[in-house]
């Protein structure tokens, strides 16, 4: 019955994350939808350089939560400090700017728009996105469409993704999407970056792709990642924090092999099957 | 003459044709205001005819009850306009796409009903138009003098030009700029914002887009080309009347969009040729005289017109300049 593949849980542990302190800090948040208390006072950190897993059954509130932290919903209460600085109830575009950039669960690639212009769309400091900047300097913006397609362009050849450049989005297969919106949160510059399933729908070669892009990018760009998934493999085996959550609250947090011997979660998550094949696993 | 035949001499007349000019002209500016907004925004405005009502009722009210000078009362109304839909635009541009077309088709229709039911201020259903004992002070001169020197210029090489030359001219001088504007503002950063807002709010705004500001701007621009098509009509007609501004202008405005294909602004301005030429070159096909009698025969004008847009989105959807792409992708 221990059918997942777990046998090298515990020999493959990600290196331990440089503990300067929490770059995200959740306190006590509560979001509620009518009748329906989706998050009711959830508490975590996000440490920074840290590859921290959110997990828990559906309905536990882990996308809620997520649009609550970007500013996509309005918090009931709570606080959400990020880098320091509170930003709970703060609109979208300026969480985003402060560097704390999100994907979908559903991919939001921009069909209509040709790849290119999903990533240059992303970059920050664009003086051409200020209207009278068009008419009052020109040059500055053709400086910086410049620099920005040049990264762009870099950025496409790291994901594979450069053939298709000039093709509209909406052509790409779902794993290319995925790639492209990994790909143009990074234009964004983001030091945190919040990741609603992954994994979910790509093949498992394009996975390995994109978790090995997420490693290099810690290390490489300092970059911090929290994200939902439900792969367990991925969770277990990739990230250095795992947080629980069930009914709107957050019912552990840890390691993860601390995590997946916790009775609670057990209980409420993992089940008996996977704590049993964890145990021979590791 | 044979019934159902098409009076070719009449509807090749210059004088005719000219005015279906002026005409498609202006709707072309109203219809270009929408391009920017529902092509390349995806923000559904049904309210243009609002904006070309404001722009057209302020300026002359400021020329006739204000005593303005024309040329001040122009660039007064289209801040007015511009104002107008500042106010209209921030609590709605907040909704979705739907409620957001029902606002604007409301606030339109609130101007139109302003002006029937504001008598002292618009002359209500009677119009608004200069005061007879008083010819002096009244918006249509200071277009006429500047119509008239046209004129006199262009008689050096065409002898007795038609009296709506000059409109034509000038209307569509406007109408290239707009879409010489247009297409340069809309392929820039900003453009782009834009058109980012058109796939997805939500992905804009997780980049870091402050979208409420963008579609403002967006509809702030389809405003004023509102006013001006406002004002142009306001030239043309020479009196106002509320129901110069009914919804049916508006719609009208979106036939020519739909003709000339979403995301593409020369299409708008064939578009707009091209629907005023069939809608109103459907008077001189000869009809027998029973059983169609007037009434008639101008409800079956607009179900040609009708009939031809429908054939068109049967064969083919994306209009006629419009990427078929972003259309099938957009979905």
């Amino acid at each position: 019955m221990a059918s997942e593949p777990e046998s090298h849980g515990g020999t493959s542990a990600p290196p331990a994350p440089p503990s300067n302190g929490a770059l995200l800090d959740i306190d006590d948040v509560f979001k509620r939808f009518g009748g329906i208390q989706a998050v009711r006072g959830a508490s975590f950190e996000v440490a920074q350089g840290s590859i921290t897993a959110l997990i828990g059954p559906n309905g536990a509130g882990k996308t809620t939560l997520f649009n609550v932290l970007t500013g996509f919903y309005r918090g009931d209460r709570g606080g959400i400090s990020f880098a320091g600085d509170s930003i709970f109830g703060h609109p979208p575009y300026e969480i985003a700017r402060r560097g704390m950039v999100r994907t979908f669960q559903i991919t939001k690639a921009l069909a209509a728009m040709p790849v290119i212009d999903n990533m240059m769309l992303a970059a920050p400091d664009q003086p051409g996105e200020r209207f009278r900047n068009l008419f009052l300097h020109p040059r500055a913006v053709r400086r910086r469409e410049r620099e920005v397609r040049e990264e762009a362009i870099e950025l496409l050849d790291v994901f594979n993704l450069g053939k298709l450049a000039d093709e509209y989005a909406g052509t790409l297969s779902g794993g290319q999407r995925k790639l492209l919106e990994l790909a143009r949160a990074l234009m964004a510059k983001p030091r945190l970056l919040l990741l609603d399933e992954p994994m979910a729908g790509i093949n498992p070669t394009l996975g390995k792709r994109l978790l090995d892009h997420m490693k290099r990018l810690r290390t490489e760009e300092g970059v911090t990642f929290l994200f939902i998934e439900h792969d367990m493999e991925v969770v277990m085996n990739h990230s250095d924090r795992v947080v629980v959550m069930a009914e709107g609250r957050v019912i552990a947090s840890g390691g993860p092999q601390e995590v997946r011997k916790d009775q609670k979660v057990i209980d409420a998550y993992l089940g008996e099957t996977f704590h049993d094949s964890a145990e021979e696993g590791g | 003459m044979t019934p159902l035949a098409v009076d070719i001499a009449n509807l090749f007349d210059i004088e005719f044709l000219i005015s279906i000019g002026v005409l498609a002209g202006i709707y072309a500016l109203v219809a270009l205001g929408l391009q920017l907004n529902v092509g390349f925004t995806g923000i559904v405005n049904f309210g243009q005819a609002g904006f070309m009502a404001i722009g057209a009722y302020t300026m002359a009210i400021l020329v006739l009850d204000a005593g303005f000078s024309f040329w001040l009362a122009v660039p007064c109304s289209i801040l007015v306009t511009m104002a107008f839909g500042l106010i209209i635009g921030l609590p709605s541009l907040r909704l979705r796409a739907d409620y957001f077309a029902i606002a604007t088709l409301a606030m339109a229709e609130v101007v139109r009903l302003f002006a029937q039911n504001a008598r002292s201020l618009t002359g209500g259903n009677q119009g608004l138009f200069c005061a007879e004992d008083d010819p002096s002070n009244c918006y249509p001169n200071a277009w006429n003098d500047v119509s008239d020197s046209i004129n006199e210029w262009i008689s050096n090489f065409w002898a007795d030009p038609p009296s709506l030359l000059p409109l034509l001219l000038v209307v569509w001088a406007f109408v290239l700029v707009s879409m010489f504007v247009l297409q340069r503002i809309t392929y820039t950063p900003w453009g782009r914002v834009l058109r980012a807002i058109r796939e997805d709010e939500d992905a804009a705004r997780a980049l870091g887009k402050n979208t409420l500001v963008f579609k403002l701007q967006s509809l702030l621009i389809a405003a004023v080309l509102g006013a001006l098509a406002g004002l142009f009509l306001a030239l043309n007609l020479k009196t106002l009347h509320p129901t110069e501004f009914e919804p049916l202008v508006t719609f009208f405005a979106y036939a020519v969009l739909i003709l000339g294909g979403l995301a593409n602004y020369r299409g708008v301005a064939i578009g707009a040729l091209l629907f005023w030429f069939v809608l109103e070159g459907t008077r001189y096909i000869d009809l027998p005289e029973d059983p169609f009698t007037e009434t008639r025969i101008a409800a079956l004008r607009l179900a040609i017109t009708g009939a031809l847009l429908i054939g068109l989105m049967a064969f083919r959807p994306q209009g006629l300049f419009g990427k078929k792409e972003e259309m099938v992708l957009g979905e």
